[in-house]
């Protein structure tokens, strides 16, 4: 049975095909502004915590607003009851961590869309207990206890202000533990550090900190050219009392592409601390990471309770340079062990980097944060530990003079040696 | 500096006389590494070794454009093919 059979003997027959009708033409202005207009916002993610509103958060149980994160479970527990609960996974709830083959475009999830330039950092909130108005300074703090009664208030719904993610990472080190990890990463370094750091040491003034980040699932492809060379003969030459190596090698124009996803990619959301150049010890935190964030849960801000917090103030727009540099770096790692035969070595000179999707989540993530500042270098130095992993990382001020005592010390042993071998010589 | 050099004239000239550097550089040496243990400035998150990446196999060729008859270098000049990090040319 042929195409025309199925339309059946009333069917017209098929002629040229007349054009499709699809309106009047576009004027000229009609035409330039279709043409200037800024591309269609890509899919979004919606993680507002609906069972959630601005205001008090009861116990399922008991109904009282005294609720806190427990660090050795990682649940929310009722102080008053002592009913233990906690919110969803974002990884199976919101399907994160599934299709990153699939995805186009840019995904943003609703917490990390664009901060909003005139949002407002301080939040009032009408107390649910006794009607007094709170004020909450969103930049530090998600949480503020009502004075006049005493419930506890938190920020739940979404702000224009970045302050509200689509997930957070519950604390699970302890206090304890994590001034026990800072005492031993002091305890190592303190030949050489500061006196005035020695003596100023104070590891139980430790904080607890939600720092802000932006977690990416991409899918990319990422393209080099460069030079390679294999070395094809080596052999030495004497000329009086010298000999001198000399080497023969083929050079290639080495091309390599890969296409690869990344998965859980994450990075500062707060600009203060997404520089690393050399006046800043930023490089510190970023070493703790990673974290487990497969196990951030769906936001609450009672998990913020008796921790204070860095609001999100970077847009994904502004992270998306950071995003390529990044996957170009993860595809020259790929490429790498591909460039075995090219013995000489190769000197990339050329690169790309198509990002096919990616998909970025905002995460409050914990960190406990020991902060140290030497004045006379006007230096704020960390020692910092992940709250999840207990990875810890820091800068410890030096001493100079003890620095450059040890280094005399062993510059002069050493140079003795060398004299001596050379009187040996001679 | 003064007993180097005294050294170093004392030697005569069969000597390696280089090896005097190793005084200098040793304290060199000393202060980087004691800096950077207690600084900590070189260290960064390796993200390309501990994030979850799915790669397919690597795709390219290779073709000989040259050959180098003598040289005295031992390995090509500007390799980058270990670091990562180190942003070349971008292509668009």
């Amino acid at each position: 049975m042929t195409a025309q059979d199925d339309q059946g003997p009333d069917a017209p027959a098929a002629g040229p095909r007349d054009p499709v009708f699809d309106g009047p033409p576009l004027s000229l202005e009609e035409e330039l502004a279709a043409a200037r207009a800024e591309p269609a916002p890509g899919p979004s993610i919606e993680t507002v915590n609906e069972s959630l509103a601005d205001g008090v958060n009861r116990c399922p149980k008991c109904g009282s607003t005294d609720v806190r994160l427990r660090g050795s479970t990682g649940m929310l527990v009722c102080l008053f009851c002592r009913h233990e609960w906690q919110e969803a996974r974002v990884e199976e709830e919101l399907g994160l961590g599934e299709g990153i083959d699939d995805l186009r475009g840019t995904v943003i999830a609703s917490g990390a869309e664009q901060i909003a330039a005139d949002a407002e950092d301080v939040v009032t909130l009408t107390c649910d207990g006794c009607g007094a108005d709170v004020v909450i300074d969103t930049a530090h703090a998600m949480n503020a206890r009502c004075h006049w009664c005493r419930h506890t208030l938190n920020v739940n719904r979404r702000t224009p202000n970045g302050a509200v993610p689509d997930a957070v990472l519950p604390f699970r080190l302890t206090r304890d533990e994590a001034v026990e990890k800072i005492r031993e990463f002091a305890g190592k370094r303190r030949l050489f550090a500061h006196p005035r750091f020695k003596k100023e040491f104070v590891p139980e003034n430790v904080l607890g900190v939600y720092l802000p980040y932006l977690v990416v699932d991409a899918r990319a492809e990422a393209s080099y050219v460069g030079t390679g060379e294999v070395q094809t003969r080596r052999w030495t030459e004497k000329t009086g009392d010298n000999t001198t190596t000399y080497y023969a090698a083929d050079v290639y124009r080495v091309d390599r592409s890969v296409a690869f996803t990344v998965d859980d990619l994450t990075m500062e959301g707060a600009a203060d601390r997404a520089s690393f150049d050399g006046s800043t010890t930023n490089n510190i935190v970023n070493t703790i990471l990673p974290f487990d964030t497969k196990n951030a849960v769906r936001w609450n801000a009672s998990y913020m309770v008796g921790f204070t917090s860095e609001k999100r103030d970077l847009d994904v727009a502004q992270l998306q340079p950071k995003l390529e540099d990044q996957l170009l770096s993860i595809g020259r790692s790929q490429v790498h062990g591909s460039l075995d035969r090219f013995d000489r070595g190769v000197r990339w000179e050329g690169e790309k980097v198509d990002v096919g999707g990616s998909r970025w989540v905002s995460m409050y993530l914990p960190v406990w944060i020991y902060s140290y500042f030497q004045e006379n270098t006007k230096m704020l130095h960390y020692i910092a530990v992940n709250a999840r992993t207990g990875e810890t990382m820091g800068s410890v001020p030096v001493s100079q003079w003890r620095l450059f005592a040890a280094a005399l010390t062993v510059g002069t042993f050493l140079e003795g040696v060398a004299g001596a071998i050379l009187v040996g010589m001679s | 500096m003064l007993l180097a050099v005294q050294v170093a004239v004392m030697a005569g000239d069969n000597a390696p006389v280089w090896i005097l550097a190793a005084g200098p550089a040793g304290a060199i040496g000393t202060y980087w590494a004691i800096y950077r243990y207690y600084r900590n400035t070189d260290k960064s998150h390796a993200y390309e070794r501990d994030t979850l990446i799915e790669a397919q196999p690597v795709q390219g060729a290779e073709e000989k454009v040259d050959h180098i008859s003598r040289t005295r270098d031992s390995d090509i000049d500007g390799d980058n093919s270990a670091k990562h990090r180190e942003r070349v040319q971008r292509i668009r």
